[in-house]
């Protein structure tokens, strides 16, 4: 029986695929799974506190890092409203009203992707350490997460008909009832998908965050390195699992509304 | 242009303003002093070639791996493949600590691929790998695949195929079509991935911050600097290298696009 090159081809393509993809998987289940056997198997522990269940050790963890839980809710509360008021009107005028200099002010706006956090931490502390710290960490999140505003409400508009506002015009809108009955319901989706990829990011940053960070401070990223080198296995486990509980619900609706955007992700 | 006003004030004072103090204070001084000792042979411009280093291998190798995913992902239909891509993707959420963690889960001292080696051998094998300048490389492979797979799955999802099939209805073999129609096509695609991928590496913090020992890189000694000696003119000088080096690497690569 002879099968075909072709087919030969594309169930190899597959298994690679799948095969990146358990690769990928594996130590995520792994260290997730930690959280969840049983805490003997791991041997000696070095927390004082009796963690014997799984519900034991998310308490603690809970108990140890809640501030710094909060904390981190805290700067995504206030990042993605702010990422959207800044971003959305910007790219806007980018697409529709070019102006002078537009170019290079998007161009501006999208530099921070290639420059590593910890430069930007590093001058931020220098220009402003006087100034309150979570004013900080929004500004370094900020400075991060504005791209993907950008190019996601960028491309939403490029797909639809730059003819529809003046259209609009003619038939007497006002720019209120213009930006509410036209543009708002058209550009939903990208409203939406920009919030989760700016939550996405603005959860899991390390780099600004661990430098701006102070002790009364701390994000939960920042309390995940805590953890990763003072706490013993389970609870480290336990802290990654609380970690990736919001992040995989934001993932499957950004792959649902198709975020290519996303591409770049957060730096490591 | 209104509409614009509140990002170029933000930037002005968040990005470009601190950026531009970095560099004022790296050049600061007669012969700017914290630069020279930036560049001058020693533990940072070592630091900055291992980044360099490590960031380009990460990056070829990171593509490499990615090509056949990613054409796959983009080319072919079949049951599981939103899966597989949410899958792919996930990484894509996490900073560099958890990569460092999950790294040591798999290879640190008793991690679960040392284990399974005793277990297999009954000598210790690969323990430890996870702080090895290899380890490192495998932390900066880990979090790279996945931009990789999700940059070339949409440049190839864009690809003009019927320019291919046009070549080869006019009789050029796969590879005349590969050298002359494809890759000259795609060549772009693969240099922007590349620059993504180089400029993640070059930022990269958290995995270094766990798993390297000698091996030290950049933005690691730059955490040194501030946090261990107070010095923050050297800091600065080598944020200022790094954010450079990075930015025309990044700007070489992607051919100014994006």
């Amino acid at each position: 029986m002879r099968i075909a090159p072709r087919r030969v081809a594309r169930l190899t393509g597959i298994a690679w695929t799948a095969a990146t993809a358990l690769a990928l998987l594996a130590p995520i289940l792994l260290a997730a799974g930690g959280a969840f056997s049983h805490a003997a198997f791991y041997g000696q522990r070095s927390e004082g506190a009796p963690v014997e269940t799984s519900a034991d050790l998310f308490r603690y963890v809970l108990r140890i890092w809640g501030e710094a839980l909060l904390h981190s809710a805290e700067l995504v509360a206030a990042v993605v409203p702010l990422a959207l008021l800044l971003g959305v009107p910007a790219a806007y005028a980018f697409r529709r009203r070019p102006f002078p200099g537009a170019r290079w002010l998007e161009a501006a706006a999208l530099a921070p992707l290639a420059v590593p956090g910890i430069a930007l931490a590093v001058g931020l502390l220098e220009t402003a350490g006087g100034v309150p710290r979570f004013l900080l960490l929004t500004a370094g999140h900020l400075a991060y997460t504005l791209p993907l505003v950008l190019k996601t409400v960028s491309n939403a508009l490029a797909g639809f008909d730059p003819g529809l506002e003046p259209a609009a015009r003619t038939l007497g809108a006002g720019p209120f009832e213009i930006v509410r009955r036209l543009l708002l319901p058209l550009l939903v989706p990208a409203l939406v998908l920009s919030s989760l990829l700016v939550f996405a990011v603005s959860w899991g940053e390390f780099n600004v965050s661990f430098l701006l960070a102070t002790p009364l401070l701390e994000t939960f990223p920042a309390a995940l390195y805590s953890t990763y080198t003072a706490n013993s296995f389970p609870v480290a486990a336990a802290a990654t699992v609380i970690f990736l509980v919001p992040v995989v619900p934001a993932l499957l609706a950004i792959q649902a509304l198709g975020g290519e955007e996303f591409r770049r992700g957060l730096q490591a | 242009m209104l509409l614009a006003l509140p990002l170029l004030l933000f930037l002005a004072a968040c990005v470009l303003w601190p950026l531009g103090r970095l560099a004022a204070a790296a050049f600061a001084g007669p012969g700017a002093p914290a630069l020279r000792t930036v560049l001058a042979a020693g533990r940072y411009r070592t630091a900055l070639l291992h980044s360099l280093f490590l960031s380009a291998m990460a990056a070829v190798s990171a593509i490499a791996l990615s090509l056949v995913p990613a054409w796959i992902l983009a080319r072919e239909r079949f049951a599981g493949r939103n899966l597989l891509r949410t899958a792919i993707s996930l990484p894509l959420t996490f900073s560099g600590v958890l990569v460092g963690f999950l790294m040591i889960v798999l290879f640190g001292r008793v991690g679960a691929l040392p284990t399974l080696l005793a277990l297999a051998t009954g000598r210790p094998l690969l323990a430890s790998l996870a702080y090895t300048p290899f380890g490192l490389f495998l932390g900066y492979l880990y979090f790279e695949v996945p931009r990789a797979v999700v940059t070339l799955e949409s440049a190839f999802r864009r690809f003009p195929w019927e320019l291919d099939a046009a070549a080869r209805t006019l009789g050029a073999g796969p590879f005349a079509r590969l050298g002359r129609v494809v890759l000259p096509i795609a060549a772009p695609a693969l240099g922007s991935t590349l620059a993504i991928t180089f400029s993640a590496s070059m930022g990269s913090f958290g995995v270094a911050l766990l798993l390297s020992r000698r091996f030290s890189v950049a933005p690691l000694e730059v955490y040194t600097e501030l946090t261990g000696f107070l010095n923050d003119a050297v800091a600065g000088a080598l944020c200022l290298v790094l954010a450079l080096l990075t930015l025309a690497v990044d700007r070489l690569l992607s051919g100014g696009q994006e």
